[in-house]
């Protein structure tokens, strides 16, 4: 899994590129830290290479949404797969981002 | 300019600094006072007198004041409230916090005469250990603010004598703003009637009686409804829940037909089996073990569109009420319909 981070402004872009699975996790988790640090802006999790998503993946989007609510920023995904927004939808996290195609 | 003028003027200079740190620390102390007692308010403003101001004050009333501490204005503080009845609750956080010298604080509410209509504030005149100097603290509501305002930019400071029929307007004006906010009072106080029946009848169980809205359909929630069905689908796979605020399933009950909350606990006594023969299908193959406590009302949703011939054009709309309307929702409905064939519930 590569993570890039982009900030522009008040937006902070995360692209996720390949396989976000456990043990990429880890070091995803520490790869999207410095965007904590800008949750009262917008964080963008740009999906649209991503290929897969597990449990350890959700807990880090969670994470995500968690600060930037905190901090009265919002996190936006954009770009999910057909496949990966069916594993937001049957763990019920479809509806706690803004999901943007 | 006399010399006891220019000598008051002197030590306003010197003192500024301290007004200044005062005006900090008393807008501070009183902010967070009213954030304690969970009083939002419209405003909390305050300004130094400038020198100009003051040289005019001075010009205007000279031979009045003796010394800086004659004049109670050079720091003034304004408690904006939403209501009426907001204003008393300032004054007792003000009373709280500062020394008041009340022979000087003006409630102006209570100056007018029984058929007179005009400026309503209450002014009180504070003190803080360390400083010697008084300031004031005016407290109004937001209506009230806005006559204020108005009256005094249309000729209250120009000294010249205002027609009769301006200051009869006005006066009309401000018998009305004070019925408005009368009335505003009235309202929150009937909300809040509202809210505790409801609370009352969500609590007692009369679920029946309990018209679904907002206000109903939170308190139904904090008795944790979906709580059962949720743990069952947990268990499944051993998955963690995580907590997530469930309101943006309100629409979706409406548009299911739930007219009360007796409505919604029969559909989720329908149709639980049914949302947890969904989660089955869909997450024992997998290794998911963290879901949100939205999955119990989203499957019971789902199945109970289906069960009564919703198809996909239902979960589709039911998609687009809780995560906003996409194109990927269109498909995802279509999965879920054909992943719900073959389950018991869709064939009974």
């Amino acid at each position: 899994m590569d993570i890039q981070l982009i900030k522009n402004e008040a937006v902070t872009t995360i692209r996720f590129i390949g396989r976000l699975d456990t043990p990429a996790s880890a070091d995803a988790a520490k790869a999207v830290e410095p965007a904590l640090q800008d949750a009262a802006g917008t964080i963008v999790l740009d999906c649209s290479e991503m290929t897969y998503i597990s449990s350890s993946g959700l807990r880090i989007f969670l994470t995500l949404r968690k600060a930037a609510a905190a901090a009265g920023g919002k996190v936006i995904v954009q770009h999910i797969s057909p496949d990966i927004r069916q594993v937001f939808m049957i763990t019920g996290f479809l509806n706690l981002f803004e999901i943007e195609d | 300019m006399d010399p006891i003028a220019e000598i008051i003027l002197d030590e306003y200079r010197e003192n500024l600094p301290r007004f200044r740190e005062t005006e900090a620390d008393v807008t501070g102390r009183l902010s967070k006072a009213l954030s304690e007692m969970g009083l939002r308010v419209a405003a909390v403003e305050a300004r130094i007198k400038t020198e100009a101001s003051l040289r005019g004050k001075l010009l205007a009333k000279g031979g009045k004041y003796h010394s800086l501490t004659d004049i109670t204005d050079i720091l003034g503080i304004r408690v904006i409230t939403f209501y009426i009845d907001d204003v008393d609750k300032v004054a007792s956080a003000v009373d709280r916090l500062f020394t008041i010298d009340w022979e000087n604080s003006v409630d102006k509410r209570k100056i007018h005469e029984i058929d007179s209509f005009g400026y309503l504030s209450l002014h009180y005149i504070c003190s803080v250990p360390g400083f010697p100097y008084k300031f004031e603290i005016q407290m109004r509501t937001l209506l009230q603010h806005a006559w204020a305002n108005l009256n005094h930019d249309t000729g209250y400071k120009s000294g010249v004598e205002i027609p009769r029929f301006y200051q009869r307007n006005m006066s009309r004006l401000a018998g009305m703003l004070e019925l408005i906010d009368d009335e505003f009072s009235r309202i929150r106080a009937e909300l809040a009637a509202y809210r505790r029946r409801i609370q009352a009848l969500v609590a007692s169980g009369n679920l029946d009686e309990v018209p679904l809205d907002g206000d109903s359909f939170r308190s139904f929630l904090q008795m944790e409804p979906f709580d059962i069905l949720n743990r069952k689908i947990a268990a499944i796979n051993q998955a963690e829940i995580e907590k997530v605020p469930l309101m943006d399933f309100l629409a979706v009950f409406k548009m299911l037909g739930c007219n009360t909350l007796g409505d919604v606990v029969s559909l989720i006594k329908k149709y639980s089996e049914a949302a947890y023969q969904i989660a089955c299908y869909q997450i024992s193959v997998t290794d998911l073990d963290i879901l949100s406590s939205s999955i119990g009302p989203q499957n019971i949703c789902i199945a109970a569109i289906l069960a009564s011939g919703g198809g996909r054009a239902g979960i589709r709309h039911m998609l687009d009420l809780l995560n906003g309307s996409s194109e990927g929702n269109d498909a995802l409905a279509a999965v879920l319909l054909d992943q719900a064939k073959g389950l018991p519930f869709m064939n009974q």
